[in-house]
């Protein structure tokens, strides 16, 4: 094309420099699958990768709006006591307020936009860094869910709407469709739209952003919105599978979404990240602690191999990142 | 001389009687400053002595406490940098600015970004028309920055490129540079200077604050000195020497250059 060769190298260098994590994140899975596969002969059927994705999905939906929160140079520590606050919302919503149903979705998401927006807000406003203010959503949803709801699942009473949510559209779970729909709107925005390479130039460097005229203040709270939005939606989700709102749902998820958007190569630091090296974080963590399981590894002892390979992803991360952002050598 | 040029020439930019005062400190005290199509601008002066906040009020990020600006002779009132460069003014600052993260192409664009339009509708970034128009602007600079590098691989000379170039894209007619040779290598200043001369032949009126003497001299038309927020010299580059600007920047001669605009005139407010 209208490229020279010698740029073409250069681009193609570029291409597998830049994607290093992403192509080790594919080994790791296809050893992880091997290696459960020896180990448990119930690891690779249909049920159980269709057990993995559905596990995956849950933390997916969440972590690809948390991707960008991450790149953006914030973090949303409030996930897990979100979705479980949303969760009971919904369930308390249809159950003693008797709304309806798409209703009562809609209204949920924007609450957990709304919390979520606040966060981002507080930053904007008060320099209030966003690890503090969702430190403080963490205790005060968990601590509201449960004592609104005495602790107890409030049973959401119509069967349609497990059925439907919680059920399977083409073999895969509708939660899985939702998931990859997510994937796909993210990964469209972060690579071809205004806001999404807004939101890496945010990362990088915030007072540039702001110079050139830009709204830093509209990135970060629509960001950690869309955390606190799609937290709701898997709250909505989980009361689907469970047929019920519970207070105590997805405890430690806010873990799982974060380790899983590190390990797929995301900076803490910001400015830096993929929606398909978060997408394969996911699979890797959904893989990983589903084979622990099926393998029958002490509980206890799967939480510390859980630490270890997150901590050993995060040091091969590093490792690339040095390399990556020291320049290309020849 | 200067005098009768002025009244020829309708000046681009136009600052009288500026002050800028923040509490009892007066960075800024009644400064005359005009800048004219296709001429640079040399501004000099020691630390403190008011350079950096005459470029933040010109760039629109501090309103002054008196005095007047015009942009091509209609008064302006500034209330943030996007105003600024909506008559036409551009800063390039010191950090110049830039994200590490992106291209050079998408630097120039951001904010600006060109997009692939479907039925009136923008569908996505349009990376390829980015590339190809900073590739332009970059080959109208002379540069030697590729327009699809990331900009934390380049040298200091094409992140000035990179930072002018955005500047060519807004069609600046009046650029503001602050200190663009400060923190890069020997070799990187005669690209920048050339830049800097290239905006000049493209009519663009260039303000460049600088402490490098030399810089100032091989590109500047005029020098302007500030001393504590007051403008102690405006020569024409011809008539004087480093010698002489830079007793005017410490203050071993009270002061020079054109007796319509003595000092003492403009400390009334």
């Amino acid at each position: 094309m209208a490229l020279a060769p010698m740029s073409h190298d250069v681009r193609s260098r570029h291409w597998r420099d830049g994607h290093l994590n992403e192509i080790g994140l594919l080994l790791a899975l296809l050893i992880l699958v091997i290696v459960f596969a020896q180990a448990a002969p119930n690891f690779l059927t249909g049920r159980n990768l269709v057990n993995i994705l559905r596990s995956a999905s849950y933390v997916g939906i969440i972590a690809f709006p948390m991707t960008f929160v991450i790149i953006a140079g914030e973090i949303d520590i409030s996930v897990g006591p979100t979705v479980a606050f949303f969760g009971v919302a919904f369930a308390q919503a249809v159950a003693a307020f008797a709304i309806p149903i798409p209703l009562a979705i809609l209204l949920v998401i924007a609450a957990g936009a709304a919390v979520g927006g606040a966060a981002g807000w507080l930053k904007v406003q008060y320099a209030v860094p966003t690890f503090i203010s969702t430190l403080a959503l963490w205790g005060a949803l968990r601590g509201g869910a449960l004592w609104w709801t005495d602790s107890l699942p409030v049973i959401i009473p119509s069967r349609e709407f497990r059925v439907v949510l919680g059920g399977d559209i083409f073999g895969l779970p509708v939660v899985a469709w939702i998931m990859f729909a997510t994937f796909l709107v993210f990964a469209y925005l972060a690579a071809f739209c205004r806001y999404g390479r807004h939101v890496y130039a945010l990362g990088a460097n915030a007072t540039a952003v702001e110079a050139l005229g830009i709204s830093s203040a509209r990135l970060r709270i629509t960001a950690l919105a869309s955390t606190g939005a799609f937290s709701a939606l898997v709250g909505v989700l989980t009361d689907a599978r469970l047929g019920s709102g519970n207070a105590n749902a997805a405890t430690g998820l806010e873990f799982d979404v974060i380790a899983a958007v590190i390990v797929g190569g995301t900076l803490l630091t910001g400015g830096h990240g993929r929606m398909i090296g978060t997408l394969l974080g996911v699979l890797v963590i959904a893989c990983l602690s589903n084979g622990l399981v099926l393998v029958g590894v002490d509980p206890d002892v799967q939480q510390v191999v859980r630490g270890a390979v997150i901590l050993l992803a995060v040091l091969i991360n590093a490792a690339l990142a040095k390399r990556a952002l020291s320049g290309q050598k020849a | 001389m200067i005098t009768a040029a002025d009244a020829a020439s309708m000046p681009l930019l136009n600052l009288q009687d500026i002050a800028m005062h923040f509490g009892a400190i007066k960075a800024l005290d009644g400064v005359d400053l005009v800048l004219r199509e296709g001429e640079v601008l040399g501004l000099m002066g020691d630390n403190g002595a008011g350079k950096s906040t005459m470029v933040k009020v010109i760039a629109g990020n501090l309103a002054p406490t008196s005095g007047s600006m015009l942009v091509e002779g209609e008064p302006v009132a500034f209330q943030s940098p996007s105003d600024a460069r909506a008559a036409s003014i551009e800063a390039v600052y010191q950090d110049l600015a830039l994200c590490d993260n992106l291209t050079a192409a998408e630097n120039v664009f951001l904010g600006r970004e060109v997009m692939l339009r479907i039925v009136g509708l923008p569908v996505a970034i349009n990376f390829r028309a980015m590339k190809d128009q900073a590739a332009r602007l970059f080959q109208e600079l002379e540069s030697d920055t590729r327009a699809s590098q990331l900009v934390r691989t380049m040298s200091g000379g094409q992140r000035q490129a990179v930072a002018v170039a955005r500047s060519r894209l807004n069609q600046a007619r009046i650029v503001l540079m602050d200190e663009p040779t400060a923190a890069i290598s020997v070799r990187q200043v005669d690209q920048v200077l050339k830049l800097i001369g290239r905006l000049r032949d493209q009519g663009v009126a260039v303000l460049l604050i600088s402490h490098r003497m030399q810089d100032v001299f091989s590109v500047a038309d005029r020098i302007a000195v500030l001393r504590r927020g007051q403008k102690v010299a405006d020569l024409a580059t011809s008539d004087t020497t480093p010698q002489e600007v830079a007793a005017l920047i410490t203050g071993a001669i009270e002061s020079a250059g054109q007796r319509d605009w003595p000092p003492e005139k403009s400390r009334s407010m």
